[in-house]
């Protein structure tokens, strides 16, 4: 061999040798720019519009109805006692049987809170969409897809994730619910969007009707021929970027979630879903993202509840609604550590509502002459959030009424930096400028 | 009277002579066909309603009611897959006894006929030739398999991107 062809062929094999260890099996093109905290993320999004004085300020009925009853319901994720009368947060007749907790130690004291964090939004749309992206853009209108990349676009992009790494489990199809699993934003969009369920519909009585008589053909005889017409008829076609009508799943990722969808309908059937003891609405809800979590065993998965909102009109509702999610809450976390043994240890579970609500009541009076509450002003945007899991501080509480540390937009920059991508996040610059990860806040 | 007749004579012969004009009979030998567009100009999304309304004719020959489509658009609506749920609900369509489709013998006796039939079915096109060559080719060396069937060609239309534009 000449000693230029030896010279040229040693540089390319050590240039090699240096680029492909960066181009992973899934076929991420990044470098990790810090290590992993943990190889799993489950953000809950955790209703619609939580009070800061019904719920960590553990102040019950005190703060927003005149009577002197404080006390804790959230009882899986904060310490402190339960209210000691007029109990009409938990089930049966007038709520008056609390939920037993799930959790033998809380929330707080396996992870860190961040008791008084700032929302950006003080309604339900851009809060979602803060949570979701990390941004402070407000003023975009309802059934649009986010402005600018949602936490799904970096962890596929950055995190090089297949799509069925990253689902988000929604409430229903309401306002811009189905479009939170993927921005619009030309650099990211639907190429990199997340799954997307919202189980109350798909695999409620809509779905039943429309979905489960559905085949599943055979891999080889029958799937395999069908998507190979089918490729070779979207190559065809050419479909534009911009027209993609939803996200797209390879075919073995098609074949599983077609086989998830028809095992759900027939463990449904046989009582066999990893429901919350007390399910029904939000609960239900969270059981599905737990059904998700076993099969798929995601990256990243975020599950959204709601029904904490029906507290413009229905103070007590709203009272069992937060006792409720609390319990799925618990549950959900509970079931990730005793019930997938891929995920347990491995997981990080990040949560927070994504708006407060007001300070004072409106006139809406419930079955109890209790008030109800709107958001919209300052006090709306006062929240709390937490984390819990493998290398999350134990039992810490970071800020307080006095001095508000943390944003909801801190939670992009969290989950980057738990999957290991924080600094591609950031050199996006696409996140709100004031917001860090929580781990640089502690 | 009768000179201010004759004046008028010559202008009438004037007019009928030249007024008048010999049918041209040129033939161009250009026969009537009916035309199907190309795939070029489809940029408009069909709503989920739309696409299964007539998904729904063209399967069962009879349209789908209003209830039945809106409750297929919200199942469609709860599902960041598009694609996949179209599949998941054609294949449930699929199911059904009362789907119309071609049989495997007409699929595999007249295949260049069935290929030109399914694209205008689905596509309101013929196919061009690499199209038609293709799928030829696809079907002879699959029709040793004998579930492969008009049902997986039509489901592979149904469920292809160029289905979902008009």
């Amino acid at each position: 061999m000449k000693r230029r062809d030896f010279v040229k062929k040693t540089a390319t094999i050590t240039a090699g040798g240096i680029v492909l260890p960066y181009i992973l099996p899934s076929g991420r093109l990044y470098a990790q720019s810090n290590a992993p905290m943990a190889d799993h993320v489950v953000y809950v999004l955790f209703a619609g519009g939580l009070r800061q004085q019904d719920s960590i300020l553990q102040r019950y009925l005190a703060d927003s109805q005149g009577f002197n009853v404080e006390g804790n319901i959230l009882t899986n994720i904060l310490e402190g006692q339960a209210p000691t009368s007029k109990i009409a947060y938990g089930t049966g007749v007038n709520g008056a049987s609390p939920i037993p907790k799930l959790l033998s130690q809380t929330i707080q004291k396996q992870g860190t809170i961040f008791s008084e964090m700032r929302a950006v939004s003080g309604g339900h749309y851009g809060g979602l969409n803060s949570l979701i992206t990390g941004s402070g853009v407000a003023g975009q209108g309802l059934k649009v897809r986010p402005v600018n990349p949602t936490i799904f676009e970096y962890a596929r992009r950055f995190g090089g994730y297949k799509a069925t790494d990253t689902w988000f489990i929604g409430n229903g199809i309401g306002n811009s619910t189905p479009l939170l699993n993927s921005s619009k934003h030309p650099d990211f969009g639907l190429q990199y969007g997340a799954n997307f369920f919202a189980p109350n519909i798909t695999f409620g009585s809509d779905g039943m009707a429309v979905l489960s008589n559905a085949k599943i053909y055979h891999p080889q005889e029958e799937l395999d021929p069908m998507y190979k017409m089918k490729n070779f008829l979207d190559n065809s076609f050419n479909i534009k970027k911009g027209d993609l009508p939803g996200i797209k799943n390879t075919d073995d990722e098609r074949t599983r979630i077609k086989e998830f969808i028809k095992a759900t309908f027939e463990r449904q059937a046989a009582g066999q879903l990893p429901m919350p003891p007390v399910s029904g609405g939000d609960g239900s809800t969270i059981g599905y993202a737990a059904e998700v979590l076993r099969v798929f065993k995601p990256k990243l998965l975020v599950v959204n509840m709601s029904n904490i909102d029906g507290c413009h009109g229905n103070f007590t509702g709203y009272l069992q609604a937060m006792h409720r999610a609390d319990h799925a809450m618990g549950f959900l976390w509970n079931y990730i550590q005793t019930q997938i043994p891929e995920m347990s240890g491995k997981t990080i579970m990040c949560f927070a509502p994504e708006c407060g609500r007001n300070q004072k009541n409106n006139p809406i009076i419930d079955a109890n002459d209790w008030y109800g509450y709107d958001h919209g002003d300052a006090n709306s945007l006062r929240v709390f959030g937490g984390m819990v899991g493998p290398n999350v501080q134990s039992n810490l509480m970071v800020g307080s009424e006095a001095n508000p540390i943390g944003r909801v937009t801190d939670f992009s920059l969290t989950i980057a930096q738990i999957l290991g991508y924080k600094s591609e996040v950031q050199a996006a610059g696409l996140v709100e400028g004031a917001s860090r990860s929580l781990f640089d806040r502690i | 009277m009768n000179t201010h007749i004759f004046k008028w004579i010559p202008i009438l012969l004037i007019l009928v002579f030249f007024g008048c004009k010999k049918n041209d009979n040129t033939r161009y030998d250009v026969l009537d066909t009916t035309s199907y567009g190309d795939n070029l100009n489809k940029d408009k999304s069909k709503s989920n309603i739309e696409f299964h309304s007539i998904l729904t004719t063209n399967l069962f020959q009879k349209p789908s009611s209003i209830n039945e489509l809106t409750r297929t658009d919200r199942v469609i609506q709860s599902c960041g897959d598009k694609t996949l749920i179209n599949e998941v609900i054609i294949s449930n369509y699929m199911n059904s006894p009362t789907v119309k489709l071609p049989s495997r013998q007409r699929m595999v006796d007249s295949t260049e006929k069935f290929i030109e039939e399914t694209y205008i079915r689905f596509f309101i096109r013929r196919p061009t030739e690499a199209e038609k060559t293709w799928f030829i080719n696809f079907i002879n060396s699959n029709k040793s398999n004998p579930n492969f069937r008009p049902e997986i060609v039509y489901t592979s239309f149904a469920a292809s991107d160029e289905y979902m534009f008009y």
